[in-house]
């Protein structure tokens, strides 16, 4: 008889196995999904990728380098690729499509519609003999449809999986004939009978990063693309500048397949306008990415000649400003503030000329190529994500956000990181996907860990009685190396070396793909040490001896050459002599590699707590995001009270009531019986690594001494106190941060001011502070509608330089221009003129400056004059800086490990930062990097372990005379005398041996040796100079 | 520019700098071979020395800047023995400068192009270093930084100096930099007597000559290294002793 109870319990073991299960779900597989992915994965959730397109990789592949230090985009973003594929709790369904989301919260079902690839892909090794054959050839896609590929074949180079996809152009699927490719496929991979395959996925939380759209230029048809040959927008012309796009890294023009020497850009393609098909914000990236564009277009041709027909210069980011005059001064390039409109294409050589405004009149300009900076756009299936995913967009189309928390959406659960907020850059990009993934975390704590899964490697293979068989491995890195060091030649060199007994060169030796083949030809060939020539092992190294492992090996058998940032970057002009380096560096790198030991790692256990030093909005954020997640938190503030510079900030932009915000923040904070919060507290000293810091400071509590496994460095910034225009002289002068408070103190004189003036960039934008301070622009346009909403009457004008109102910002700034707020520029060289007068009989203001468009000076009596002080660094940023050796940026903020993929992280491990100690930013920017820097710290704190490096140091008793040097020296008191059967040695604790070989270099009988960095491996290295350079000069 | 220099980089500030010279595409001259140890206090004088032998014009070492140091005080103590090797290098008459120290942090890319491009400038004014001419001194160098007695005063100079031994003594810094300066002299100069002795019996006179001192410092110092077991009297030949290398 079948109980009730056991019908029930069938009913359920049947559910579970049909279904699949998993703990979030992230939709869009560009950098912001991958990071999401990644992080989640990491910190202990089973993670599904989904991603409609046939690769992950998103537009950011597209890309040929990232501003602003113009790193190879694909070389940062491949190496992630990577480890998605590799990540045991990452799931990746791509060419796969979300159908729809049904339950609450905790309990999603998540149904997927896997599309046909009419691929097997567990049998597709990706080896494109199909694609050679297949007779269809259509426009690709990846590379903006300038260049043709087949309807059989792989996305892109390092798509993964990298497998091949068939598009609807192919034969059999539209006329049911060809089927060469079934033909050739070895593997039998090529399945014509696939159909499209439902799936439902059972998760607790969804993150949505479906990305942007380029605007689509036809839409502005009077700048002709579609129609003339030789307009491109932005994002074709990256294409044109990479090495894998469709000239192999040549710019050329469609029409005659010439390289163009006359370049024009302009800015604002679909952003900035009220027109029909134009967008009203401002895009956010497109300034910077031109100068990037133009750098490149110099870097190939030396003599091309680029002008920017521009709006505003947004140079609001990090590193922009500088970037943006680097760009300027380069001889050739000429910015010029101006609309621009097409002209004509002349009919002979397909030139187009652009009329714009100049000294004396309209001016018309001819130019062989001219590209579109196109702006970005919510995605285009925006309304069908909204109804699937049941989530409200905003007025333009993107996801419809808390204000005060950009990742949040209407629905719970639902969370977005990335562009779909808005225009954003890369490294909001990555710093909102570790954001949402900390609040996945929040909401998914206690499952935790539940359905995760540790990777496995195979065996280790005993090399101990080989001779050293060298594997070395020269990368193109596309062009970045190849097209300066002569690779192949290289690679026959390395050939001829002792000990090495294979060599070949890599386009992309990163790809998933090389890094398979690399695993594989180890095991082949039968290679017992690897040298890999490419990029900087501080980026690289990790994936290289990642994949090592994967082929049976010992990880420290590895060492990478740097051929590229030490060689084909720094001297591109010396193609010979770089070649030259190039063979020196791989030489000795594999004379090192010959005496490389196998190495073991051990496992630090982590302290579970986290210690937040600075308790602003950023801090607690933070502090509250990591405590939710069950970890002990201890939160630092210098003064006595939490709130930071949010205490002076009474309104936002977009109409956050601050001072509430911020009471609510400060109650959760003191409510939360995980955290414990220090006032009036400066930090004595910092001890430790990784996992294991022990921090000693002194506060409002006495002397405390915390152990914790991370830290999150949230110190804040400051008004710059200008000592220009008369402030501290006249009380009419005051900041916009004074300004703010006395308009929320309903100051009369304020409310009654018939006339006010602004100067923006106060303190910055200059020689001695040169950045812009991002904030200033929106910060004066904010109290400038709020005292408008108070005082229609009051006049205002706004002295600027560029006004900054990047992103979503722009409506305001429109706004006030609608409500007359007056807008003048000035030019730096020409600052107004400021001082204290009696007109008409009262004490005024009189501000004098000069109006570049009327051509005059301007005379402004105002009753009050306002600065937009700059944002500066804190005064005891470089204090804490040092205290957990880190080492601020060239403007005095913290210096993050990665300007674009790792925007919330310090280069020392277990340290990361969030907040306007980075740099000046918005609330909700500084609420994102604060969530971002919590998830990072989960990738930590939730391991029971953290791996340390084997590469410590060890004591060869038969040579210590046990003088107690090494103890000396040694700062982290690893070294300690111990009882042998030889007498009284000095000994080593691994686990406290931080690796640095100071011991080795005062030991008076080289009794202690730091392994992976013994004297012999170095010895060898410098040694393998010989044959001396003279001797063989050429 | 032909001259070639070995560029000893710590991996946390100094090779970072580099890396981002690279990224940022800050142009050098093609002059140094990097070496990447995680501190540069891992820089051994002996490494230095090696890389002048085997064949470098020169050598730099690149550290985080004094108080940045990723391994607390790893770069105090490269200062100090980078001091001593440039000492004996004048001393030695190969010329101090052809050893370099500077800092360099993660966020100077442009300060180390600059500064590769500016001491590479110094170096091709020296020209390339003739070995053939400092070979002996060379390896002189060599043995003198293998002494246990430099490496362990150069060693315990924070235990000399700040911390005091265990009868709680306490040398004073420009004492310790005396008695330092003057123990590397000695050694270098016991050195250069063995490694003249390399060549054969040879009389005070022929040694004083091979390592250009006068006879007098090499009449004292060979009695050390004789009193040391590595020297010995060999025997007359005419009127003048001669002298061999003895021992280990």
């Amino acid at each position: 008889m079948v109980t009730e109870l056991e019908k029930v319990r069938e009913r359920f073991l049947a559910d579970i196995q049909n279904s699949i299960y998993g703990d979030v779900m992230v939709v869009g597989g560009g950098i912001s999904g991958i990071q999401a992915a990644l992080d989640l994965g990491t910190a202990g959730f089973k993670v599904f990728l989904v991603e409609k397109s046939p690769t992950i990789g998103g537009h950011m592949a597209q890309l040929d380098k990232t501003f602003p230090t113009n790193d190879c985009s694909m070389c940062i973003e491949s190496p992630k690729f990577n480890e998605c594929a590799r990540h045991p709790n990452i799931e990746l369904l791509t060419y796969t499509e979300v159908d729809g989301v049904q339950g609450e919260a905790g309990n999603f079902t998540v149904t997927l519609v896997k599309k046909p690839r009419y691929i097997i892909e567990d049998k597709c090794t990706g080896c494109t003999t199909c694609v050679e054959y297949c007779p269809v050839t259509y426009p690709d896609r990846f590379n903006q449809e300038i260049s043709k590929n087949k309807a059989v074949h792989i996305f892109f180079a390092q798509a993964t999986p990298l497998v091949t996809y068939i598009d609807e152009s192919c034969l059999y699927l539209k006329e049911k004939k060809c089927r060469i490719c079934s033909a050739v496929c070895k593997t039998g991979a090529i399945d014509f009978n696939q159909k499209a395959q439902k799936i439902d996925v059972k998760v607790g939380a969804i993150i949505l990063s479906p990305g942007f759209k380029p605007f689509d230029a036809r839409l502005r048809d009077e700048f002709g693309y579609g129609r003339l040959e030789n307009v491109v927008t932005s994002l074709d012309y990256e294409r044109l500048l990479c090495a894998t796009g469709p000239y192999e890294g040549e710019i050329r023009r469609a029409s005659d397949r010439e390289h163009p020497h006359r370049i024009a850009w302009i800015q604002c393609i679909g952003s900035r306008q009220i027109l029909p098909g134009a967008n009203s914000y401002c895009s956010a990236v497109c300034c910077t990415y031109t100068q990037k564009q133009v750098i490149l277009t110099k870097d190939h041709d030396a003599d091309a000649e680029c002008t920017i027909f521009h709006n505003d210069i947004r140079s609001y980011g990090k590193d922009f400003e500088r970037f943006y005059q680097r760009t300027a001064n380069i001889p050739g390039v000429r910015f010029i503030r101006s609309y621009a409109s097409l002209g004509k294409e002349i009919a002979e050589s397909k030139n187009i000329t652009i009329r714009y405004a100049a000294e004396g009149g309209v001016k018309e300009e001819e130019f062989e190529m001219v590209v579109l900076s196109v702006g970005l756009t919510p995605p285009a299936d925006r309304n069908d994500i909204a109804a699937r995913f049941g989530i409200e967009l905003n007025s333009h189309g993107f996801c419809k956000t808390n204000p005060a928390n950009p990742m949040e959406t209407t629905r719970r659960g639902v969370f977005i990181s990335g562009a779909f907020q808005g225009p954003v850059d890369i490294p909001e990009s990555v710093a909102t996907a570790s954001g949402a993934s900390s609040q996945c975390g929040e909401l998914l704590s206690y499952r935790r860990g539940k359905l995760s899964r540790e990777r496995i490697y195979p065996e280790e293979r005993d090399v101990s009685n080989e001779e050293p068989r060298v594997g070395v491995y020269v990368c193109h890195c596309g062009a970045n190396i190849g097209r300066i060091v002569d690779v192949p030649s290289t690679v026959e060199y390395a050939l001829s070396l002792p000990n090495v007994a294979h060599a070949e060169e890599s386009l992309f030796i990163c790809s998933t793909e090389a890094a398979q083949k690399l695993s594989k030809s180890i095991r082949e060939k039968g290679l017992n040490r690897v040298v890999v020539a490419a990029c900087t092992p501080r980026t690289h190294e990790p994936l290289f001896r990642d994949t090592l492992r994967e082929a049976g090996i010992n990880q420290y058998f590895y060492d990478m050459a740097n051929i590229r940032e030490h060689c084909s970057w720094v001297h591109s002009k010396e193609q010979e002599k770089a070649t030259e380096k190039a063979k020196d560096i791989i030489r000795m790198s594999v004379a090192r590699a010959c005496r490389l030991e196998p190495l073991l790692e051990y496992d630090l256990p982590v302290d579970k707590a986290a210690l937040v030093v600075g308790g602003g909005v950023a801090g607690m954020t933070c502090a509250l995001s990591i405590a939710k997640q069950g970890h002990p938190v201890h939160l630092v503030e210098k003064e006595k009270e939490l709130g930071g510079m949010a205490r002076r900030i009474h309104y936002t932009l977009e109409g956050l009531d601050v001072q509430a915000y911020l009471e609510d923040r400060i109650r959760r904070v003191y409510q939360h019986p995980g955290i414990r919060v220090y006032t009036e507290a400066s930090i004595v000293e910092v001890a430790g690594f990784v996992g294991n810091f022990t921090t000693r400071l002194k506060s409002d509590r006495g002397f405390s001494e915390i152990k914790h496994g991370a830290a999150v460095l949230a110190t804040g910034a400051e008004e710059y106190k200008p000592s220009e225009y008369l402030y501290g002289q006249d009380e009419k002068v005051m900041t916009q941060l004074e300004l703010e408070e006395k308009i929320a103190k309903r100051d009369k004189s304020i409310a009654g001011s018939r006339g006010m003036v602004m100067i923006q960039c106060v303190g910055c934008r200059q020689e001695y502070r040169n950045y812009c301070a991002r904030i200033c622009c929106s910060h004066a346009v904010k109290n400038a509608l709020k005292l408008k909403g108070i005082n229609p009457q009051i006049d205002i004008t706004i002295l600027f330089r560029d006004m900054r109102m990047y992103g979503l910002r722009e409506d305001y700034y429109r706004e006030a221009a609608d409500k007359d707020v007056k807008f003048v520029r000035f030019e730096p060289e020409d600052r107004p003129l400021v001082e204290a007068v009696v007109a008409e009989g009262r004490p005024v203001i009189r501000i004098t400056t000069l109006d570049p468009v009327l051509g005059q000076r301007l005379l402004l009596d105002a009753d009050h004059l306002i600065l937009s002080a700059a944002v500066v660094p804190s005064e005891g940023i470089k204090k804490i800086a040092g205290l957990f050796k880190t080492a601020p940026g060239p403007d005095g903020f913290f210096q993050e490990a990665h300007a674009k993929l790792k925007p919330v992280d310090f280069g020392a491990e277990g340290v990361y930062l969030c907040g306007t100690a980075h740099y000046p930013k918005h609330i909700s920017e500084a609420v994102s990097q604060a969530y971002g820097a919590a998830g990072r710290a989960l990738t930590l704190l939730s391991h029971e372990t953290v791996v340390a490096s084997g590469s410590v140091c060890d004591v060869d008793e038969n040579r210590c005379v046990a003088c107690g040097a090494c103890i000396t020296v040694c700062s982290y008191g690893a070294i300690d005398f111990a009882q042998t059967p030889k007498g009284r040695k000095a000994a080593v604790n691994a686990v406290l041996c931080k690796g640095d070989g100071l011991c080795n270099t005062v030991c008076p009988t080289s009794a202690i040796s730091l392994k992976h960095y013994t004297d012999e491996e170095i010895f060898s290295q410098i040694d393998a100079v010989v044959p001396p350079r003279h001797a063989h000069a050429h | 520019m032909s001259e070639v220099i070995l560029a000893f980089l710590c991996n946390w500030c100094s090779y970072a700098g580099a890396d981002l010279a690279g990224v940022s595409r800050f142009q050098y001259p093609p002059s140094i071979r990097v070496l990447r140890t995680m501190c540069s206090g891992r820089v051994d004088p002996l490494f230095i020395v090696e890389g002048l032998r085997s064949g470098f014009d020169a050598v730099f070492v690149y550290g985080c800047h004094i108080g940045d140091c990723h391994y607390l005080e790893g770069n105090f103590h490269t200062s100090g023995r980078v001091e001593t090797v440039r000492k004996l290098l004048e001393f030695s008459g190969i010329g101090a400068d052809r050893v370099q120290l500077r800092w360099v942090s993660a966020a100077e890319g442009q300060e180390f192009a600059r500064s590769v491009s500016e001491l590479t400038e110094a170096v091709h004014g020296l020209g390339p270093l003739d070995r053939d001419r400092f070979g002996l001194h060379l390896s002189a160098l060599s043995q003198t930084f293998e002494s246990s007695r430099l490496r362990w005063l150069l060693g315990m100079e924070r235990r000399l100096t700040e911390i005091g031994n265990v009868y709680d003594e306490k040398i004073d810094k420009r004492k310790y930099e005396e008695m330092l300066g003057a123990a590397a002299i000695e050694e270098y100069q016991k050195a250069l007597i063995l490694e003249s002795l390399l060549q054969g019996p040879q009389s005070v006179r022929e040694i004083a000559a091979a390592c250009g001192l006068p006879v007098y410092t090499i009449s004292q110092r060979l009695a050390d290294v004789e009193k040391a077991g590595k020297a010995a009297f060999q025997g007359f030949e005419g009127n003048t002793p001669k002298f061999i290398r003895s021992g280990a």
